[in-house]
């Protein structure tokens, strides 16, 4: 049984069909007669649903595709998607069923004795679940088709994904509106010394109450779900990543609340800093500082602009102010559907799998404006986090917390 | 007195099939199910393939027959050599175990067929108390 159809009138509405058919399109003009994907991204931009486990869905070239995912999650994701379940099969270790054998079976009756050119998805990435072809996936599906050159093809699915349609905006706008729910949450608990005798893990914990009870899917993020950083640990050298710890807040330090939610495989991710009071006249002025460039960053970001060009606004800008030295040298990282999470735009940049410093934006694109503000001398570090729609004369921040570090 | 004993594979074998398993599974315990089933014996005793071809409807095994040649549509087709489905059907095998070994292959939606696993289970211990000869 398929999900109930989803009214185009629906604020969420994503024409999925017509995604499949803008990929076939593609694969038409590349010669690409099958299309087999196998990263996350690919399975959420084209299923709509969370496949956690190893998945694949094979694009024929014309047609619904068909899902392959784990048998123990096969029937849920047939429930999920807008697929149903005649398009989604489960792999299991039985004979015929591995997934080898149920893809081979899948894309052959596509090939014309068994010739033809297959589309994969093979490179790297920083993002742990990325989920390109494996070598062993690669050898044996060549030993099944021998036939059939496996050409690599990602790049449709990555310019296809790229420029954000109403649906897909609006969802991450509800993650947004979800995180700033946990954001108020943690706010409310920590006032007031409430902070006293809690832990990081504590904080996002709390956090993940509130945005469940809103509505959200999980704390999505593969760097520990909420990251929550008190102390020293904010402020790693040119750190970014903050697992929550057991480590107690305590007054004089610094804290960095990092929160996920998912709303239909859009995220929401806003990093918000506080002071837990006392605070030092130089932690205020290393506040002032991280504020003053994140307004200047938010400012800069529209279409036509680059990564490198709004690097080089926001770097000077540290410079002149005499805290450069403090700053981790980017601005943003890539965003979209769950498992879409760190390039930006194509794989066309000087190094393969990695952000084109020289990326033009363009409107409708999204990215995760992501600073980091890191003194590990003198245990102090901030982070900005947010998601932000590129239109042509600017940008729409998503999360609506205002923008500041309070003395708590 | 003699024990009359059946050809595996043989259409009279097949219809003592439909027989045992309606008199011994009713619809309830077959909970009614409707799909066909296509078993493929390679490699029998005389070198032919032979498959056993099964329909269900609403729980009520309506044909059990021997096919040759082309193989006729189903909803699940489960090919193993001659030798492994004679085992299976002497009871001395499940086929849920030979398909996990990968000796035995199954084509067709392997969540529906994991819910009807049980079902097969039944029908196989019911096909075991068939006197046959291999």
């Amino acid at each position: 049984m398929a999900r109930k159809p989803v009214s185009p009138k629906d604020p969420y509405f994503i024409d999925f069909p017509k995604r499949v058919k803008s990929v076939q399109a593609e694969m038409k003009k590349q010669g690409i007669h099958v299309y087999l994907g196998t990263r996350l991204r690919t399975m959420s931009w084209t299923t709509d649903v969370f496949c956690p486990w190893r998945s694949y869905i094979v694009i024929p070239p014309q047609g619904l595709p068909t899902a392959i995912t784990f048998v123990i999650d096969a029937a849920r994701v047939a429930n999920d998607s807008w697929l149903g379940e005649e398009y989604v099969l489960g792999y299991g270790p039985m004979g015929g069923q591995d997934q080898i054998t149920l893809l081979a079976n899948l894309i052959q009756p596509h090939l014309k004795g068994g010739k033809g050119v297959v589309g994969i998805e093979s490179g790297t990435g920083t993002y742990l679940p990325e989920g390109h072809i494996t070598q062993y996936e690669y050898e044996s599906l060549q030993k099944a088709l021998p036939k059939v050159r496996l050409q690599n093809a990602h790049d449709i699915i990555d310019l296809l994904s790229m420029i954000k349609d109403e649906g897909t905006i609006n969802r991450f706008r509800e993650a947004s509106r979800i995180v700033d729910i946990g954001h108020r949450e943690v706010l409310k608990s920590i006032a007031d010394g409430g902070y006293k005798g809690m832990t990081e893990t504590e904080i996002a914990g709390l956090a993940a109450h509130a945005m469940r009870k809103a509505g959200s899917e999980w704390e999505w993020s593969f760097t520990g779900g909420n990251e929550i950083a008190s102390g020293y640990r904010t402020g790693f050298a040119a750190g970014a990543c903050t697992p929550a710890t057991r480590k107690a807040l305590k007054a004089g330090e610094p804290l960095t609340v990092d929160l996920h939610a998912m709303f239909k495989l859009a995220l929401g991710d806003h990093a918000h800093n506080y002071l837990l009071g006392p605070a030092t006249k130089r932690q205020k002025w290393h506040a002032r500082n991280f504020v003053d460039m994140v307004k200047l960053c938010l400012r800069t970001y529209r279409a036509g602009i680059s990564p490198s060009s709004l690097a080089d606004k926001v770097l000077d800008f540290c410079e002149e102010q005499g805290f450069a030295d403090y700053m981790v040298p980017g601005f943003e990282h890539g965003i979209g559907m769950t498992g879409d999470e760190w390039r930006i735009g194509l794989n066309d940049g000087p190094f393969p799998y990695w952000t084109n410093p020289e990326h033009k934006y363009q409107a409708g694109e999204m990215v995760i404006c992501a600073i980091q503000y890191s003194c590990p001398e003198e245990k102090i570090g901030f982070r900005y986090e947010n998601p932000i729609l590129i239109t042509t004369k600017g940008c729409e921040v998503m999360s609506k917390i205002p923008l500041a570090i309070e003395e708590i | 007195m003699a024990v009359k004993k059946f050809k595996y594979l043989s259409p009279e074998w097949a219809e003592e099939v439909v027989k045992r398993v309606n008199e011994k599974l009713t619809p309830e315990k077959m909970k009614h199910t409707t799909s066909s089933m296509l078993t493929v014996n390679t490699n029998c005793p005389d070198g032919k393939d032979r498959a056993v071809y099964y329909e269900i409807v609403n729980g009520v095994v309506k044909e059990v027959s021997i096919r040759e040649g082309k193989m006729p549509q189903a909803e699940f087709t489960i090919t193993a050599d001659y030798q492994l489905f004679a085992r299976i059907s002497r009871a001395e095998l499940k086929a849920r175990r030979a398909l996990m070994s990968g000796k035995m292959k199954l084509k067709g939606p392997l969540v529906k067929a994991l819910k009807l696993s049980p079902l097969v289970d039944r029908l196989n211990e019911v096909i075991a108390t068939i006197p046959a000869e291999y």
